[in-house]
């Protein structure tokens, strides 16, 4: 089947042009002024935007263990209704993704179901415990292309140093989740005058920024690849701005709550278990510092820790609830909202974050961009519509989100992926 | 005077200092009900009040079931142990389940802290709050200030003291915000480790590590008590020591001023926050506050109970 | 709330002063023990009154009879439905009351339900020999079987008016007014009806 998209404006990170595209479903066949109609499907993309599909390099999929928060399923169709066509799934599930056979299972469902690409990230240490190595050349080839003990950090320096150098074997990447969990204890908010007026227990900034400067230090050292998960604050952006500049090859994400949302609307929600993620939410310094980090690179994408919850772990008071929002659905329209709209980046600077920066740090050379030859995932949006945030709105199973109600501009139309339309707006 | 319109009392931070007051000169109405022969009245006749202790705390539920009791409201009790927390049944649930009964007002003692601020999605009833984790404990503020206004006569321009873990204290917090409301000065005093966070940045709050330095500036003192386990997580390294620096001791006692009050919220644990040998000169004044404090819990249980919604 | 204005001033400084007098001799004429007499005033104004015949008392017995504060709010019936909190006042009463002859002291009897809050209340306090009621004003409109025993004025009365009692101690002068509602223009017919 081939699809022909007629007319859209096509944002690739380092240009910005009118056009068609004809792709079929192994790769896009053209792109140019007037592509003859000779496609299965015409999409008139006039007055639209064209992206390449998004790359979300942290999702929790909660399966397997918690099929009822989500399961492929409505996790490929919440990533399809974000525009994310390829998806890394977390291994912090019951079992954890430690074993060849489960990195296997996933990828067989993933091409089973048919909807987006999900790739399993495999765990560093056996059931995360964070004490022995899991295999890691099994985990490769059974699919995985990164590991990590996500959820948890790897306390023992020694322990994530032999993973960084045994990793290199196999070329895959270690994506650190940094917080020193003594200093964060049962924390369950940033630590500041807010925390201190509630006498809620709290993380403090630096139990973050520790752990990274820890992991570029031994990524230095040893000279390997690093990926910090989550970056939410100013002095972990201002350590790896640094590490950038000795050349020490690290990467970066960050969530879009960690640019939108700040403790004081924890306070503002009257401490709503919506608004509890681990990282917690910073302060207004740290906002700034992330954007800023985002506007020059010094974090290279957009990732959503997409963390569904039932509706009763959410129900639980603020200080025991679990951790973690939901963002496959909202990220794109976030960074609209809060990025595009406010010129902390460019529309070019969209597909960078959500697309063509994750396709490098994996090495996927033909994603990230829309030419000829190039993977034909697509998403294409329309920047001027607005739409409200609403549970009933999310093809997620869980609901656990702290925008429910706002209005964000950005809405995605269709969803393309491997020459096929897995989402289309038109539902919304 | 003001009317009473609030529904709830989640915390002094969501009282106004008219409020503060209307409270407090209620309270001075109820105390005497508690002198009488017949120690009753029908005020909240045919009400029901429900203690939801998801916290052990028998001294304050005896408070407010007695307080329910003297104004003729029907008393429940509801206990429910941290542990069913943890077994995945929130408390919410609980609210919605007890909700069932449609009782008029709810006292809750919860461990977590901030957690009561939406239960009014939950449940009708007026909720009243017996303390909520580290948070707030409103009306053990309220008898801090109604034990030290019968006194004082006052409640401004005070140098109100609080000593010991300042950090785990509800009663710290409360008193603190409500001693503001009054333009009276706080100052905290207990080892860093027992200071929250940008403690002082809260405003109204001056904070000191030496007891010695500052105790003679008091006009009200409030000794808070230390829990022994937090020794075990490294926040002072022994009680022995603990004492030597912030226990109120004879020789401490004689360097306050003439006038100035201490209180305790109770238990105490002598020879830890304060030194037994002067126990007969600071238990009388502690033991007044639990007299006040069922004053106190009548006149909030009288304002929200009666307030028509 | 309705907005009430001023009538019809009903009884002066010098009325008030001559029915505490009257009302003084009546109770004296009536129990002539005062040993066995206590006073108790219903806050707020019935305190100040009772207060005043106390002195008379003194005045002309040279006793002084021990006198009680009684605040009913919290036994009014209507205490959870009328939408607000009505301030609790104080209440002392610190003499025992069994085998007391009691004077309940207040300034206008109206529907009567003040009086039974306050007679519940005096129940609650003790077992009084009997318990009599003095009033400065009584206008009428009883909604339970209750009479006084002293009365200052009988006020015949519409339910559209108001009768206000103003005492020096609380209200710079002494006097009783008649107030009418506002919004209605009174007509001539209905004035002479109401006095």
């Amino acid at each position: 089947m081939k699809i022909l998209i007629k007319n859209g404006t096509i944002v690739n990170a380092d240009k910005i042009f009118e056009g068609d595209i004809l792709l079929s479903n192994s790769k896009i066949i053209s792109v140019g002024k007037n592509i003859p109609e000779s496609a299965d499907k015409v999409i008139d993309a006039k007055g639209k935007h064209v992206f390449p599909g998004f790359i979300d390099l942290h999702v929790h999929l909660r399966t397997p263990g918690r099929e009822d928060e989500e399961d492929f399923l409505s996790g490929s169709k919440a990533a399809a209704a974000g525009g994310f066509t390829k998806i890394f799934c977390m291994p912090n599930t019951n079992p954890a993704i430690d074993a060849e056979s489960i990195a296997q299972w996933i990828i067989d469902e993933s091409l089973r179901l048919g909807v987006v690409d999900i790739y399993p990230i495999g765990a560093i240490t056996k059931g995360r415990e964070g004490k022995e190595l899991t295999e890691f050349s099994a985990l490769k080839r059974a699919g995985c292309l990164m590991l990590s003990d996500d959820g948890a950090s790897v306390s023992d320096s020694l322990l994530l140093r032999r993973a960084l150098e045994y990793s290199q074997m196999e070329n895959l990447l270690i994506v650190s989740h940094c917080e020193d969990i003594r200093l964060s204890g049962k924390g369950a908010m940033r630590e500041g005058v807010i925390s201190s007026k509630y006498g809620i227990r709290a993380v403090p900034d630096i139990a973050e920024s520790l752990i990274v400067a820890r992991d570029i230090e031994l990524a230095k050292y040893l000279n390997k690849r690093i990926h910090i998960a989550h970056v939410s604050t100013a002095k972990s952006v201002e350590i790896i701005e640094r590490a950038k500049k000795q050349g020490v090859k690290v990467t970066a994400e960050t969530a879009p709550h960690y640019f939108t949302l700040t403790v004081a609307d924890v306070e503002k929600s009257k401490f709503n278990s919506n608004f509890k993620v681990n990282p917690p939410l910073g302060d207004d310094k740290d906002v700034a510092a992330i954007k800023q980090a985002l506007g020059k690179g010094v974090i290279d994408c957009i990732a959503t820790d997409h963390a569904p919850h039932s509706q009763a772990e959410k129900e639980l008071p603020f200080d025991v609830a679990p951790f973690g929002f939901i963002g496959l659905e909202t990220a794109f329209s976030l960074t609209c909202t809060y990025l595009v709209k406010n010129k902390v980046i460019d529309l070019g600077g969209v597909t960078e974050k959500l697309s063509a920066n994750p396709a490098k740090i994996l090495g996927f050379k033909q994603c990230g961009k829309i030419e000829k030859d190039a993977d034909p995932s697509i998403v294409i949006a329309d920047l001027n519509k607005k739409w409200r945030v609403s549970a009933a709105g999310f093809h997620s199973k869980s609901k656990n989100s702290p925008f429910l109600g706002e209005e964000l501009l950005g809405v995605i139309e269709y969803t393309i992926h491997k020459g096929k339309v897995v989402y289309s707006g038109s539902n919304r | 005077m003001k009317e009473w319109t609030k529904q709830h009392i989640l915390g002094i931070k969501d009282l106004s200092r008219d409020e503060i007051e209307l409270v407090l000169s209620q309270a001075q109405a109820f105390k005497e009900i508690s002198q009488r022969e017949v120690k009753k009245v029908p005020a909240l006749r045919g009400k029901t009040v429900l203690n939801l202790f998801f916290e052990n705390s028998t001294r304050t539920r005896t408070s407010f079931e007695l307080a329910a009791k003297r104004l003729s409201a029907d008393v429940i009790n509801f206990s429910s142990s941290t542990s069913s927390l943890s077994k995945g049944e929130s408390a919410v649930d609980t609210v919605k389940t007890l909700n069932a009964y449609h009782p008029d007002i709810m006292v809750v003692r919860s461990v977590s802290s901030a957690c009561l601020y939406d239960f009014d999605k939950y449940t009708q009833a007026s909720i009243v709050n017996a303390g909520d984790g580290q948070n707030e404990h409103p009306t053990q503020a309220l008898l801090d200030m109604f034990t030290v206004k019968e006194i004082k006569g006052t409640l401004e321009g005070l140098n109100v003291l609080i000593v010991g873990d300042i950090r785990h204290s509800r009663v710290a917090r409360s008193n603190i915000f409500a001693f503001h409301k009054f333009s009276s000065q706080t100052t905290v005093c207990a080892p860093p480790t027992f200071i929250p966070y940008e403690f002082d940045k809260l405003g109204g709050v001056e904070v000191s590590y030496d007891l010695d330095e500052v105790i003679g500036k008091a006009d009200v003192i409030i000794m808070l008590r230390i829990q022994q386990e937090r020794q075990n997580s490294s926040f002072f390294p022994t009680i022995r020591e603990y004492v030597d620096k912030f226990a109120l001791t004879g020789a401490r006692l004689a360097k306050i001023k003439k006038d100035c009050i201490v209180l305790h919220p109770g238990p105490v644990n002598w020879d830890v926050e304060i030194s037994s040998a002067i126990k007969d000169k600071v238990h009388p004044l502690i033991l007044k506050q639990v007299e006040n404090g069922l004053a106190i819990r009548m006149a909030c249980l009288y304002l929200v109970g009666t307030n028509k919604r | 709330m309705n907005k009430f204005k001023e009538k019809i001033k009903i009884l002066t400084c010098d009325d008030i002063r001559r029915i505490l007098y009257r009302l003084t001799h009546q109770i004296l004429e009536k129990d002539p023990d005062p040993q066995k007499l206590v006073l108790i005033g219903i806050q707020t104004r019935g305190v100040y009154l009772a207060k005043r015949i106390q002195q008379i008392i003194e005045e002309l017995e040279k006793i002084k009879v021990p006198l009680g504060i009684l605040d009913i709010t919290l036994y009014r019936d209507d205490l959870t439905t009328i939408g607000h909190n009505p301030i609790v006042k104080e209440t002392i009463i610190g003499f025992d009351l069994t085998d007391k002859v009691v004077v309940l002291v207040d300034d206008v009897l109206f529907t009567g339900r003040t009086v039974r809050a306050a007679l519940d209340e005096i129940m609650d306090f003790g077992r009084p020999k009997r318990v009599e009621l003095l009033v400065l004003v009584d206008r009428g409109y009883r909604e339970l079987p209750i009479r006084a025993d002293f009365v200052g004025k009988n006020i015949p009365t519409s339910n559209k008016e108001l009768v206000e009692v103003r005492l020096k101690e609380i209200d710079r002068k002494d006097e009783v007014i008649l107030l009418q509602e506002e919004d209605r223009i009174p007509k001539t017919e209905d004035r002479e009806e109401a006095i």
